[in-house]
């Protein structure tokens, strides 16, 4: 892997950027978000098998805001997060520098080897492992571990059930949150300012932990996310409660694609699936 | 009562005979704390990592009416919650979670008398173990606990081995539990789990508690605060997995126009709605000042209240954290800011 910390360091000294949002190693393998606000502080950065994080949740906070211009280390799935953030105009691309980096795999969590096993699932079938948009590019694509797509398989068999069984298993998972909405805080594409869980005047939803409460949550959440989701799966990886969010969020992307021809975060050019219309659209679900 | 010791199978017995009582058995599985179905289900491993979540919902719930409400057009009729007197057993719990009722128990009685905790904790027998595991994030030994504690404990075990356990009464109300199980308990070996016990691996102490309060009462406006906030993405895992965050919020849940109930929900500081102002004003208006109160609150203003750190050293918010921020870390760097002054 190209030097990680002469690149994040030219940043600044090309003046290029005024603060950049890399990874930084803590306790051996292990990696955190971090954000350097001067040349020095990137001597710590590093690129692994363990980048988990997608950083593009930072663009569009307050305190990350202030600096101006910022650098920011991208895989391709991150990347896919920053374009749909420019489809949705939350963010200029004049004022981000994406350093994208060619990549191999992630780990799904640290303390573990990288392998077949361990691969994030999110790093199957990965359609961007060149990321799709980036100012400069590091790194070289290798070949990566095969392993079976589990998540997928889920999918389908819930697919095959019924309503009622549906509800089941939704009900047994959805029971389980806590409302920490950590979920909500790690996704790049959760943003709003205000969130609708929040409102109260009038309460959409309940703030407790309650079944209705955890229920209206989560599907509103998934319905939020639908045409929208770039499948980083920062949810899940974020849920303490280890609910399985990524199913509800990969279906509602796998209807998109089948139905309406399209993917979220391809193309900064392309109108947003939810936010678009065309004279052309299909009316026939209308009775 | 000496301490005495019981096998595996006879505390899986003991468990399985509770549960024929009717009790509730809480115990740290692989999953985390679960209500036990049967005894077997019990594994007593005390070199498990923590669970990922501590059982604090068990006494602390993290969604509960505290009162039923049915409105008419001239009057509002209220119905108080009946709290079931059940009696519930924490079973094999890690010296860093059993401790937090005590602390807990401190500010659920401090202006108020919370009889939603105090019902629960006082129908909770708590039954501690050694530990025997550490990681990176473990630091109880920087904040007053161990990992043979036995503080919080009504009764506390110490493997001996895979099959035995030495158990030691802590409290009258541990006596007055075990005393039914006598059957199951032999007589202690003198200096068995004394031994047991200096085998441990202690976690390094990182800080001091003392010194860190001290930093923190002077240094409000530090820059430190902003360095290590700013990466804070603002949820409440951190707060909701650790045994001893406290804060709740109240709200109104009408089911109909006409009948509703009162819930207390858990909140959590790093929420950007904790303290804003129905002004639209928010005092803590950024997350690194989000992030100054979690520190502040556990490690100045309950000492300065309560006399007690509000933190267990277990780690569960920094294992947790999506976003890798370590709590033993930053406080480390507390105490090592407050070493150069």
């Amino acid at each position: 892997m190209d030097d990680i910390k002469k690149i994040a360091r030219e940043l600044f000294t090309s003046g290029k950027v005024n603060a950049v949002l890399g990874y930084v190693s803590i306790n051996g393998q292990r990696t955190k978000p971090f954000l350097a606000t001067k040349p020095e502080e990137t001597d710590n950065f590093i690129i692994n098998k363990y980048i988990l994080n997608n950083l593009t949740v930072y663009l569009t906070k307050k305190e990350i805001l202030k600096y101006g211009k910022i650098g920011i280390f991208a895989k391709g799935c991150d990347v896919k997060a920053i374009v749909a953030l420019l489809q949705e105009s939350q963010i200029k691309r004049e004022e981000v520098y994406i350093v994208g980096i060619n990549c191999n795999g992630v780990c799904a969590d640290f303390d573990m080897e990288f392998s077949g096993e361990t691969i994030a699932l999110k790093c199957l079938n990965c359609e961007v492992r060149t990321p799709k948009l980036y100012d400069e590019l590091i790194g070289t694509t290798e070949e990566m571990p095969k392993a079976d797509d589990g998540k997928l398989k889920m999918i389908r068999k819930i697919e095959a059930l019924s309503s009622a069984e549906k509800w089941d298993i939704f009900e047994e998972q959805f029971d389980k949150c806590i409302k920490c909405y950590a979920c909500r805080q790690a996704c790049p594409l959760c943003y709003c300012e205000r969130c609708i869980s929040d409102k109260s005047v009038p309460r959409w939803i309940e703030s407790s932990a309650s079944k209705r409460g955890n229920f209206s949550w989560n599907i509103i959440r998934a319905f939020h996310l639908a045409g929208r989701c770039i499948g980083c799966n920062e949810c899940e990886r974020a849920c303490p409660m280890e609910i399985p969010l990524s199913l509800l969020n990969r279906k509602m992307a796998m209807v998109a694609q089948e139905e309406f021809k399209y993917v979220s975060g391809l193309d900064p050019n392309t109108p947003t699936l939810i936010g678009s219309y065309d004279l052309k659209d299909d009316e026939d679900f209308i009775e | 009562m000496d301490e005495k010791i019981i096998t595996k199978e006879n505390l899986k017995a003991m468990c399985s005979e509770l549960l024929k009582n009717n009790v509730d058995v809480i115990s740290p599985l692989e999953n985390g704390y679960l209500k036990l179905k049967s005894g077997d289900e019990l594994t007593l491993d005390s070199k498990a990592k923590h669970t990922k979540a501590s059982f604090k919902e068990y006494v602390f719930p993290k969604t509960e009416p505290i009162i039923f409400y049915k409105k008419s057009q001239s009057d509002v009729e209220l119905l108080d919650v009946k709290m079931e007197d059940k009696q519930t057993v924490i079973f094999g719990a890690k010296p860093c979670d059993v401790r937090s009722i005590g602390i807990l128990r401190k500010v659920f009685n401090w202006d108020y008398k919370d009889e939603f905790f105090n019902v629960r904790t006082n129908n909770t027998i708590t039954i501690g173990m050694m530990c025997q595991f550490c990681d990176d994030f473990c630091f109880c030994t920087s904040v007053g606990l161990s990992p043979v504690s036995s503080e919080g404990s009504d009764i506390f075990l110490i493997p001996l081995d895979e099959n035995n356990f030495a158990l030691r009464v802590i409290t009258p109300k541990g006596e007055e539990f075990i005393k039914p199980f006598g059957k199951y308990l032999m007589d202690g070996i003198k200096g068995k789990s004394e031994a047991a016990e200096k085998n441990v691996k202690f976690p390094e102490k990182v800080f001091d508690s003392e010194k860190v309060k001290e930093w923190i009462t002077n240094n409000f406006e530090n820059e430190y605060w902003n360095t290590i906030g700013k990466m804070c993405l603002g949820c409440a895992q951190c707060a909701f997995v650790c045994p001893v965050c406290h804060c709740f919020d109240i709200v109104d849940e009408d089911y109909n126009y006409t009948e509703g109930r009162r819930m207390k929900n858990w909140d959590g500081c790093q929420f950007d709605m904790f303290t804003l102002h129905a002004s639209g004003h928010n005092p803590r208006d950024i997350q690194s000042k989000r992030y100054r109160q979690r520190i502040s609150h556990k490690f100045k203003y309950y000492p300065d209240k309560f006399n007690e750190i509000l933190c267990t050293g277990c780690g569960r918010c920094s294992r947790g954290c999506p976003v890798s921020m370590d709590i033993k870390e930053i406080v480390t760097g507390i105490g090592e800011l407050a070493n150069k002054v």
